[in-house]
């Protein structure tokens, strides 16, 4: 491998290697994009990079949506391509928006959960869906997301939509504040 | 385009077109809804519908030979396959809620068979969909089970606004063109009519447990349902209804044949698409290839 700038921290430029050498450069690239709806997010660490495969002159990233009309996507795309452009110059990043397999928030890392909670969002719950009704005004739904001030489970959700596509409004009964989760998974 | 030479893209455009004026109906009340979640919500699913539309565009640009864009905004009005059900006005609350509720149980039912589809691009895309409409169709049945519980208005304006929209809820089932050809080669894993026979016997039974399948028979402009008021009068009136083509035989709602609010997907619409379709692709027309 050449190192041009003989650097030897993550962002060092790479001309050559081994293609798993180059696929590693191309990730620790990806790590530092982040979603720009949740910026402590890294787009790794909320799991939405599918697949890079790097080639003599291009780089092909595919990433799975989290949802399908998040107006985030054509951001990520940019920050994208130019985070793989500038460790490996010279290739061509192709980012493909895939849809198989869906993205679910069960692929979201312990370290991107770890970076919702100190953001103030709620991580959604693993595992199998648990039935999630959306208008907690009408239907009152107990518990289901930690509140990120108190971390009281007294909590009740009042909506599956808010700000953006990905996040739900809940309210905490404990210290009385109103806060939001990263949208919990729909019930089949 | 009048009528789409290659049916799979009639059956896209089928999905496509009901998501997007469906959408951009529900961003309708963006800034205008009773309270503020619900802002959200039908803002959210608004969101929701119109990027499903933008997948499916997407879908059909190799046989359409157009971009999204160009499709959603650039086409003439004969040439778009929305149903009549999602091109009405969205009139009272109780029309809105109704219609969300009867829209997202019928594309419940179409999405679940198009998983099937031996085209697997378009069932993967359908699998991606169906986890968002699962919002959509939680948020339509919770409401239907609040008002159709009462108290006496929210009541009567949910049944109201089922009435206006049941017969045009059928006619998202009517044939699609080329449909043959669509079930042979397995696009299409069943007919529209086994489609239509799901969703109606599902949503009669829906409909008997809240005793307002009044609403299948009597459907049109108003319910006519007659209830109490705080005075102790009865209130609501016989309206003149015609028959949505559905009948209940040996305790199930079936279809009978025969439509109300149909020919959306042969490119006929109903009188409120025009005006709606000039306040959606108005800046495009004006602007051709502008981006924003």
């Amino acid at each position: 491998m050449v190192r041009i700038d003989g650097r030897d921290d993550a962002m060092v430029t790479r001309l050559e290697g081994s293609e798993e050498e180059l696929e590693l450069a191309a990730w620790e690239a990806l790590a530092g994009v982040h979603d720009p709806e949740i910026p402590p997010l890294s787009i790794t660490d909320l799991g939405i990079v599918e697949r890079v495969r790097v080639s003599h002159g291009s780089v092909d990233v595919d990433l799975l949506p989290t949802f399908a009309g998040c107006p985030a996507l054509d951001v990520i795309r940019e920050d994208v391509t130019a985070a793989i452009e500038a460790v490996l110059p010279g290739r061509t990043a192709r980012v493909r928006f895939v849809y198989a397999p869906p993205w679910t928030s069960d692929r979201i890392t312990p370290e991107g959960r770890e970076a919702l909670t100190r953001y103030g969002l709620t991580p959604p719950a693993r595992g199998p869906s648990t039935p999630m009704i959306p208008l907690a005004s009408l239907r009152r739904v107990e518990g289901g997301a930690a509140c990120p001030f108190c971390g009281a489970l007294d909590t009740v959700l009042e909506s599956a939509f808010g700000p953006t596509l990905c996040r739900s409004t809940h309210y905490c009964r404990a210290c009385r504040n109103p806060f939001e989760a990263f949208k919990p998974k729909a019930a089949r | 385009m009048t009528a789409p030479e290659d049916p799979r893209v009639g059956l896209l455009l089928s999905i496509a077109d009901d998501e997007l004026v469906m959408g951009h109906r529900h961003s309708e009340w963006t800034g205008w809804a009773p309270h503020i979640e619900e802002d959200l919500a039908f803002s959210s699913i608004a969101q929701d519908e119109i990027a499903h539309a933008r997948l499916l565009y997407e879908l059909a640009e190799p046989l359409t030979g157009r971009t999204p864009d160009e499709m959603a905004l650039g086409r003439e009005p004969r040439e778009y396959r929305s149903s009549w059900l999602c091109e009405r006005p969205n009139g009272d609350w109780g029309y809105s809620i109704a219609r969300q509720f009867l829209y997202d149980t019928a594309d419940a039912v179409r999405l679940e068979a198009l998983t099937a589809s031996s085209w697997t691009e378009l069932g993967d895309l359908v699998k991606l969909m169906q986890m968002e409409e699962r919002y959509h169709l939680d948020h339509g049945r919770a409401w239907f089970e609040r008002l159709s519980a009462g108290p006496v208005t929210g009541r009567q304006r949910l049944a109201d606004g089922l009435s206006a929209g049941i017969g045009e809820a059928v006619a998202l089932f009517e044939p699609l063109p080329g449909e043959e050809g669509l079930v042979a080669n397995g696009v299409l894993p069943r007919p529209t009519a086994d489609l239509l026979s799901e969703w109606l016997g599902a949503i009669g039974e829906e409909l008997e447990a809240a005793s307002l399948d009044f609403v299948l028979e009597r459907h049109g402009s108003s319910s006519g349902e007659m209830v109490p008021t705080s005075s102790g009068e009865m209130e609501g009136e016989e309206q003149a209804f015609s028959a949505p083509g559905v009948a209940r035989r040996e305790g199930r709602w079936i279809h009978e044949g025969g439509f109300s609010g149909a020919g959306g997907r042969f490119g006929r619409h109903s009188e409120d698409f025009l005006p709606l379709w000039e306040e959606m692709t108005g800046l495009f027309r004006a602007h051709p290839g502008a981006r924003w």
